[in-house]
């Protein structure tokens, strides 16, 4: 089985309201996950991350542009492929008056499951992902992190071969965020393939096999993220505040450091891991007073200053 | 896939409107409150004006399928608007159902809760007005139920086909249908005192030849069921066919997403 997860092809979606005019949210994506991947879509809000996840899932349909989701044309299988991916949409949402267990069960059922089939179904995402505990909790009363939980053991159901999160830890503090994406390493190593959308670039760094960026409707990078980084130049960024003599040309030829600016008081590196460099750019400094030491993850600002030029 | 997955899709929506009816005391409103003011009103409307059996029939027969008709209609049509309200359509659209799982899944509580009103209300009125709904047998309250259960579920796909078609607040303009049906199909006076335009559009809806047939166990007279039967089923057939298009629609215009915002 070693189709590709999603095979596009020059893909465009406009929208078209009464008042406003139509406007063009993809133009033209063609890529390619392979199965087993997981795959980032990287943007900033409004750039079409939800768009291109709702085509991917067949939830809405392409203006434009042919699209394979594990070997099924989109337009001819829909049935079959709905069948076997599934989402766990940005802001999950369900029956607010059915518990945990109750949603689950609604859901099952509307993927064909019964009997004995459906309760393993159930019981066993319950079990993964830790709901057995408010398996009697109506939807409105569980907290943001639990109702992520459920929509990813509810996108879990039918045990999905290609699995589509959109923006899976937005809205969650740092620990649940961390859980969440702990869950997702899970999920993909059964062998699932995996498309999620983030504006958070770490995440997709350490969540992600490669990365593709979006920027109004347009994949602007495709690449794993360390090539990325190293193509873009894009890393962590140490910024040092001091006074005194510093000699910094030593710096500028040291493999681990990308770039040195420097103005009087102020020198901004940016590093491949700081881990590694700090230790060598701190000690040009020891005749300086230092006066403040940052050390900042690049961001996508960095990303998409660095793309716009 | 087996019958019973098959079977399972149709029921899973009859399974969340049960469990979302369970827990809104609103409900009560629904199947208690609302159908007895009906019928109540009615009822005592007969005695203030001092008419025959004949007319307490007639009116009280009126009462009661315009109430059956919107306890159901409103069953076909929450499957939809649950839907929006909780902004979970996206979980349901990306499911490999069809849009008769979801309409005649629905139908199935609705039909459970409509026959449910029509016992109370048929025990009550034979207490408080004498009036035996249950005259002219099990048959033909079945197949009178099954009449108003058709229309119902065509309205309630109207109200689908309108949402998904103009946007969250256009159910309002669907809803009307149901006061249209009360105007002309002959709920409360019979459809020939109409003026004639509206005599037309009262023969192309099924309720009217329904309401004939089951008014015949009280007051003589004639009724062409087999033209009802056929213009529920084509109506049946006609609004699946429109709800397949605008869910289809939905998905290429955007406004399927645009409901679970
Ligand atoms: N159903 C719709 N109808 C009309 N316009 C839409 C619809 N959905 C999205 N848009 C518009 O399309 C653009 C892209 O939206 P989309 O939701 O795909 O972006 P996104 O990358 O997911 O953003 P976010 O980070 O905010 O989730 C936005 O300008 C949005 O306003
Ligand atoms: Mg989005």
């Amino acid at each position: 089985m070693d189709v590709p997860a999603i095979e596009a092809q020059g893909l465009c979606k406009s929208y078209k309201s009464f008042r406003r005019p139509r406007s063009v949210v993809l133009k033209d994506i063609s890529l390619k996950i392979e199965p087993g991947e997981i795959f980032g879509l990287l943007g900033p809000n409004g750039s079409g991350k939800t768009t291109l996840i709702s085509i991917f899932s067949t939830l809405i349909y392409p203006d434009r542009g042919r699209l394979k989701v594990l070997g099924l044309d989109s337009r001819k299988s829909r049935d079959a492929i709905r069948k076997v991916i599934n989402i766990s949409t940005a802001k999950p949402n369900f029956p607010w008056s059915l518990t945990v267990r109750e949603n689950l069960r609604h859901y099952a059922m509307l993927y064909g499951m019964y009997g004995p089939e459906l309760s393993r179904a159930v019981a066993d995402v319950m079990d993964a992902f830790a709901l057995e505990e408010y398996r009697d909790v109506t939807f409105e009363d569980l907290s943001t992190g639990l109702k992520q939980r459920l929509a990813l053991a509810k996108a879990m159901l039918n045990r999905p071969k290609l699995l589509f999160l959109d923006e899976p830890t937005t809205g969650l503090d740092p620990e649940m965020a961390n859980k969440t994406r702990q869950l997702v390493r899970s999920i993909h190593e059964d062998g699932i393939s995996v498309v999620l959308s983030t504006h958070y670039m770490p995440e997709a760094e350490v969540l992600c096999d490669r990365i593709a960026f979006l920027r109004k409707g347009v994949v602007v990078a495709l690449d794993t993220p360390q090539n990325l980084k190293g193509h873009l130049r894009l890393g962590e960024r140490v910024v040092i505040v001091y006074e005194g003599p510093a000699d910094l040309s030593r710096l500028k030829e040291d493999p681990g450091i990308m770039s040195v600016k420097s103005e009087p008081g102020r020198a901004e590196f940016v590093v491949d891991k700081s881990s590694e460099s700090l230790d060598r750019i701190v000690k040009q400094f020891s005749k300086a007073r230092i006066k403040d030491i940052a050390v900042k993850e690049p961001d996508l600002e960095d990303v998409f200053l660095e793309l716009a030029r | 896939m087996s019958w019973r997955g098959e079977l399972n899709k149709y029921l899973a929506s009859a399974y969340k409107n049960w469990l979302i009816a369970k827990r809104n005391v609103f409900t009560l409103f629904e199947l208690f409150f609302w159908p007895m003011i009906s019928l109540l009103s009615i009822g005592l409307l007969t005695r203030f004006l001092q008419v025959g059996p004949d007319m307490v029939s007639f009116l009280l027969v009126g009462a009661i399928a315009l109430t059956i008709l919107q306890v159901a209609q409103i069953d076909v049509a929450y499957v939809l608007l649950f839907d929006m309200w909780s902004k979970s359509i996206k979980n349901t659209f990306i499911a490999p159902v069809e849009s008769y799982h979801l309409v005649f899944g629905a139908l199935v509580f609705g039909i459970v809760r409509g026959s449910f009103v029509f016992a109370i209300l048929a025990v009550v009125s034979r207490y408080l007005f004498g009036f035996d709904f249950l005259a002219g047998g099990p048959l033909m309250v079945a197949i009178f139920l099954s009449g108003v259960f058709a229309v119902a579920a065509v309205i309630g796909m109207t109200v689908c086909i309108s949402i998904l078609t103009f946007g969250q607040k256009a159910d309002v303009a669907a809803w009307s249908l149901s006061g249209l049906i009360l105007l002309v199909s002959g709920i409360y006076y019979p459809v020939d005192v109409l003026p004639y335009a509206l005599q037309v559009v009262a023969k192309a809806i099924p309720l009217t030849y329904f309401l004939e047939y089951y008014r015949s166990a009280y007051i003589p007279g004639s009724y062409n069921l087999a033209l009802g039967a056929t213009l529920a089923a084509a109506y049946l057939i006609l609004g699946l066919i429109l709800l397949q298009i605008s869910i289809e629609r939905a998905r290429r215009t955007g406004i399927l997403l645009r409901l679970s915002e």
